[in-house]
């Protein structure tokens, strides 16, 4: 039987999928990660690709490929980012639904992100507020506030101190009843039977507590994550370790928590999240106790978050410039309301 | 000294000693992590007011302050939770309450008064069976209760949301923890005394969170400190001929003394 997708290495075939779609393209992703080998050595050969093969293969870095049956459409793709071609045949666009939904103004990381999300390989869940309202201690914080938030979307909510910005966190991870409205996530209303059950796929980066002096270590707090699923120790530490070297904290995995610096910290507990699988990323002013360097590292990792394991992300903050640069949908919470 | 052991309530009181020395301070950490202290103020004034009920309805005190303490938690846990006032504000309230109550009782059906504060110093040797075993038995439920739940409990004693949001049942720990605690309480009042329980429940714990690079270190700290404290204090009061809890609260405190001393010294050098 013929591969559907076939990879060579000097002549060698190294990878070889069977798969349909772009299926085939994501598991050389992955198969790529884990390998050594130079990407620009290699040749692709593909049944058949399209606008959005092209895009995935020029994302992978692949400067060589053969396309047996190769839309038109994807040559310009092919070309924008210096991939030779070559063809058996080539058709004006191919029958492909999905072709059709990539447009000329998404960049190659919409594109990317999109398609990972057609493939169902985002991890993020769907966010829904319906007319929410929230009064603390008889303030009202949150008034008939409603957002929607699809699969994997990133959304940045400004405000001023005391606007309410962590209390929509707070609502939305069931810890401030609402007075009024629903709050769903993926299908799970907030507060349901359900919603206990599945309440870990919501991961929660919370403001850094300074006098927090547990003795606890960094792989610790990762591995707080999973206290409240039934796992072996194995598995433990399996996901434990994964997760850490995902946000590059593992090498400090024995050093106490609390004697980190703030950059750290929050690579330790955006660990904990990913080790909790955490669908839904709610992150409340997460570069408080950070320096410059310190932003900047978060922002590279949350932006290398959303393009990966692309979890939905809702991330509060006042630091407008620091959230300017994450290029992410910004809303401000005002007056209990998002504009 | 040997042959002393010979004696059933000395021997009692010694077995009962070191297991609950071992055990108790596992409640320390609890208390200490979630800052409970002034929670055991409570339970203590609680058991005076057990303790003179029980004494002017002629049943067994221990009985007696053991249900009154678990009565004080669940009402001041569930106030806390549901009026969302400080533990700490109605802990106070409580115990000026259990007070207040306990002296009544004392001067409406005349109990000695002398009786209802002996509870103020323990007696370990006058344990009966349903002590001993009881005492025992609740060790090893909460030896086990620590084992199996390590893990949710570290998730707890970190930080209460974030356990909550990693599926942790945190509100049930926490009942379970103030309802460990309360019966902590009663029984080391009984062994050791209102007074010097601290000695077999806080400086253990205390000690270990100097020096523990982990919560399972710290439980483990805290224990070994607690048998220590028990066995060897126990010992130099048979030695001495000394009151158990006293010489046990004594010893504590020196070792105690001599760390915080040897750290400040390590520091400065």
């Amino acid at each position: 039987m013929e591969h559907s997708l076939v990879i060579l290495h000097n002549d060698r075939q190294i990878f070889s999928s069977d798969e349909h779609w772009l299926y085939p393209l994501f598991e050389l992703e992955l198969f790529l990660k884990e390998s050594a080998i130079p990407v620009d050595q290699l040749l692709l050969k593909d049944k058949i690709a399209g606008k959005a093969a092209a895009s995935l293969i020029a994302r992978l870095g692949i400067r060589n490929c053969y396309i047996e049956l190769l839309s038109e459409r994807a040559i310009p793709v092919f070309e924008q980012y210096g991939v030779k071609y070559a063809f058996h045949e080539k058709v004006e666009h191919i029958q492909c639904r999905t072709e059709d939904l990539i447009t000329d103004k998404m960049s190659m990381e919409d594109t990317y992100l999109f398609l990972r999300k057609r493939a169902g390989k985002v991890q993020g869940t769907a966010l829904k507020i319906n007319d929410l309202t929230v009064e603390v201690a008889g303030k009202l914080i949150i008034q008939n506030l409603d957002l929607e938030l699809g699969r994997g979307e990133q959304l940045v909510v400004q405000g001023e101190n005391g606007s309410g910005k962590t209390t929509l966190l707070r609502a939305i991870l069931g810890l401030v009843p609402p007075d009024k409205g629903s709050i769903l996530i993926g299908e799970e209303l907030v507060g349901s039977l359900e919603w206990r059950k599945k309440r870990v796929q919501t991961g929660y980066l919370n403001q850094e507590n300074a006098k927090n002096n547990f003795p606890i270590t960094a792989a610790g707090v990762v591995a707080i994550g999973v206290s409240g699923v039934k796992i072996s120790d194995n598995e433990r530490d399996y996901r434990v370790e994964l997760s850490m070297r995902k946000t590059g904290c593992f090498q400090i995995r024995h050093n106490l928590y609390h004697q980190l610096f703030g950059g750290e910290k929050q690579r330790v507990s955006l660990a904990r999240c990913l080790c909790q699988n955490a669908r839904l990323l709610l992150l409340d002013e997460p570069t408080s106790y950070l320096d410059e360097k310190g932003k900047e590292e978060l922002g590279e990792l949350l932006i290398d978050l959303s393009r990966n394991e692309a979890p939905t992300m809702l991330l509060v903050s006042h630091d407008s410039a620091w959230t300017e640069q994450m290029n992410w949908h910004t809303k401000t919470l005002k007056s209990g309301k998002l504009w | 000294m040997v042959e002393l052991f010979t004696y059933t309530p000395i021997l009692k009181g010694f077995i009962v000693l070191i297991i609950t020395g071992f055990s108790f301070p596992i409640t320390g950490v609890y208390l200490l992590r979630m800052n409970l202290l002034p929670l055991r103020f409570m339970l203590m004034h609680g058991a005076i007011l057990g303790g003179a009920i029980s004494l002017a309805m002629e049943i067994n005190p221990f009985g007696g302050t053991l249900i009154v303490n678990l009565l004080l938690v669940l009402l001041m846990t569930r106030m806390a939770r549901s009026l969302k006032v400080d533990p700490g504000q109605l802990s106070a309230f409580f115990m000026v309450v259990s007070i207040s109550l306990a002296f009544i009782f004392i001067y409406r059906f005349q109990v000695p008064a002398k009786d209802t504060l002996s509870l103020m110093w323990g007696s370990l040797y006058t344990l009966n069976d349903f002590e001993f075993v009881g005492t025992l038995v609740f060790s090893l439920l909460l030896i086990l209760f620590q084992s199996f739940y390590r893990h949710q409990l570290r998730a707890v004693f970190f930080d209460s949301d974030i356990a909550k949001t990693s599926g942790v049942n945190e509100a049930g720990f926490y009942y379970v923890i103030i309802l460990v605690t309360a019966v902590t309480v009663a029984a080391a009042m009984k062994l050791i005394g209102a007074l010097l329980l601290d000695a077999l429940l806080l400086l253990p714990a205390l000690i270990a969170s100097y020096h523990a690079k982990s919560y399972k270190s710290m439980v483990l700290w805290s224990s070994f400190w607690g048998g220590l404290f028990a066995s060897v204090g126990f010992l130099l009061s048979l030695l001495f001929e000394l009151p158990a809890s006293s010489t046990i609260a004594v010893f504590a405190s020196v070792v105690f003394l001599v760390l915080i001393l040897t750290k400040r010294k390590r520091r400065c050098s």
